[in-house]
């Protein structure tokens, strides 16, 4: 028996459902899922939710907030809200949250992106009203006391800047996006050391952008293996006390429709050398921006990281950069709702980093050029469907693109679709996207040894 | 920190009402006031709940404390009462520190309470 005083009604209520029969409604994995990729989505207490059943035994739960780094009004606000999550709230303490989800078996995650602020947990399948409460309670009801942001939350941000001044890649990619969006996408994701934090970031601060954060209109609660009536249910009553609209004393969550830029930024690093070489890419699926399925087709053909185990595969900058040593680079084409960005990293020695940005700079001329064979393009068709669908399929991506669109426009994302137009890309869209890009401005990032690594005009591209 | 029959009489308003100005004169006459002290600066340091509640004091607050002390220490030493309007009025002898080591207390009792908790299923 678990005594009154060391454990809340709701961990015990769970832990009492867990222990009792399994309900007759639980379908074997075996069994056929209704709709596997479709999301249900609806509504409760004016919260957008989205479920998606595939019968499995554990299910993960998110409140995705439109909140991520893009749209924090101070520096850092992202990431000190998310550094907040989980901790004392006006029910329970962060000791006692923990203790409970311990109890239940869960785990907790809280992360951000660019654009997206996502808290939540996964969890054996029955526990769902104990989480949807907890989450509910993280959105509404944290205190922010100063003592916790003194001693824990200023703590682990100061952390989580030591780690990205440490990584040379990581810098690389951030000053890329400086470059090419200069604000709001453009923003670091995690402020570096030499932002100064302390003029910015309170617990006071951080509480105000948690309101407008996690105001109704604002988030939407995605899960994967709930059934959507269920969460629904759920939703409705333990979200009713959020703010229907963010306090008008604050500015609003919006950042400037995105322009790209372009530029070359060199920052001496002395452990690890990186190049981040970026164009203007394609914005996620069915977003105000623009989809370009070829872009998609062209990040799987220039690729760079083989699918395969001991061989560089296909793709034509691993073949290129095959053959130096200690360099490696990978091709991601970053969505976001009103952009993205086409890029490429290259890490490894200062030499190799350099050779390996000549190659791929000559790799991209003569992908303008239309010297690719029409195999490659086949296999990069197929290796970019695969990527699109597969990362719908993955849990954590799938929740959070699931809850942006939702959240802009009330639609699940429908990934048969995107499938569709990566596999109606033709050579000429794909010779036609690299021109583009080649004549186009760059983004172009050095970081580590400045003696060795090249300028971009070193290596002819348009800055 | 109030006493069993601190409670006693607080729950009886009849009584509160003959008590408080007995309190008043009582708490008057211990003297601290007159140093320029307020209550919660009677409190030993000498805890580890009570060192954290005063690393928890917001700066001015901490700076006011380390101010009267010195104050009736000098005080003390000279032998001497504070000019009365130096002296603490019973207006401005709030409990500053003692919620946030009530807090403090609360928390690592729960601390215990979870940690030596027995977890049963009920079959």
């Amino acid at each position: 028996m678990i005594s009154r005083s060391s454990l809340g009604r709701n961990a015990r209520f769970a832990l009492r459902r867990q222990s009792a029969a399994l309900p007759a409604s639980r379908r074997g994995l075996a069994a056929a899922a209704s709709t596997p990729f479709h999301y249900e989505t609806g509504s409760a207490a004016g919260v957008k939710t989205a479920g998606r059943d595939l019968s499995g035994p554990t299910t993960s739960l998110a409140i995705v907030s439109k909140a991520g780094s893009r749209y924090q009004l101070l520096p850092g606000l992202a990431e000190g809200l998310e550094k907040f999550a989980f901790k004392n709230t006006e029910k329970r303490s962060s000791l006692r949250i923990t203790r409970e989800v311990e109890l239940l078996g869960g785990e907790l995650f809280a992360y951000h992106s660019r654009e997206n602020l996502i808290i939540g947990a996964k969890f054996l399948r029955d526990d769902l009203p104990y989480f949807v409460e907890l989450l509910g309670e993280v959105a509404g009801k944290t205190k922010f006391t100063t003592h916790e942001f003194n001693e824990e939350v200023a703590q682990s941000i100061r952390f989580a800047q030591k780690h990205t001044l440490g990584s040379a890649s990581e810098l690389a990619v951030n000053s890329a996006h400086g470059l090419a969006f200069h604000r709001g996408l453009g923003d670091p994701i995690s402020p570096t050391s030499s932002t100064p934090l302390a003029k910015y970031l309170s617990e006071k601060t951080i509480a105000a952008y948690g309101q407008a954060a996690y105001a109704k209109p604002n988030i939407a609660v995605v899960a994967n293996n709930a059934s959507q009536a269920d969460l629904s249910k759920w939703v409705g009553e333990f979200f009713t006390e959020l703010p229907t609209a963010a306090p008008a004393k604050l500015p609003k969550l919006e950042s400037a429709p995105t322009k790209y830029f372009g530029g070359e930024e060199r920052i001496s690093h002395p452990s690890g050398n990186a190049m981040v070489i970026a164009f203007p890419g394609s914005s996620s699926f069915g977003a105000k921006g623009s989809w370009q399925p070829e872009i998609a087709v062209l990040s799987a053909l220039l690729g760079g990281q083989s699918g395969i185990k001991w061989s560089p595969g296909f793709s034509l900058v691993s073949k290129a950069v095959a053959d130096i040593a200690g360099a490696s680079a990978v091709t991601t084409n970053a969505q976001y709702s009103d952009a993205g960005l086409f890029y490429t990293t290259i890490t490894g020695t200062a030499k190799g980093v350099r050779k390996a940005g000549e190659a791929l700079s000559k790799t991209l001329k003569s992908v303008a050029a239309g010297e690719f064979s029409k195999e490659d393009v086949s296999k990069a068709v197929a290796s970019a469907k695969f990527k699109a669908l597969e990362s719908g399929m993955g849990i954590q991506n799938g929740l959070e693109a699931t809850g942006m669109a939702l959240i802009s426009g009330g639609k699940a994302v429908e990934l048969s679709e995107v499938a569709q137009s990566i596999g109606n890309v033709t050579e000429e869209q794909l010779k036609k996207a690299a021109k583009t890009l080649i004549e186009g401005k760059a983004s172009v990032a050095s970081v580590g040894d400045l003696y060795v690594l090249p300028w971009a005009e070193e290596i002819g591209l348009n800055v | 920190m109030a006493s069993p029959s601190v409670n006693f009489i607080v729950r009886r308003p009849w009584l509160r009402r003959w008590m408080t100005p007995l309190a008043n004169w009582y708490t008057d006459a211990a003297g601290y006031r007159k140093l320029g002290l307020r209550a919660d600066d009677l409190i030993p340091e000498e805890s580890e709940a009570v060192q954290l509640a005063l690393k928890r004091l917001p700066p001015k607050e901490a700076y006011d404390r380390v101010f009267r002390l010195r104050r009736a220490v000098q005080a003390s030493l000279a032998h001497q009462l504070l000019p009365k309007d130096q002296q603490t009025k019973a207006s401005e002898d709030t409990l500053y520190l003692t919620p946030i080591i009530r807090e403090i207390e609360a928390q690592s009792k729960e601390r215990n309470d979870l940690d030596s908790m027995v977890v049963r299923r009920k079959n």
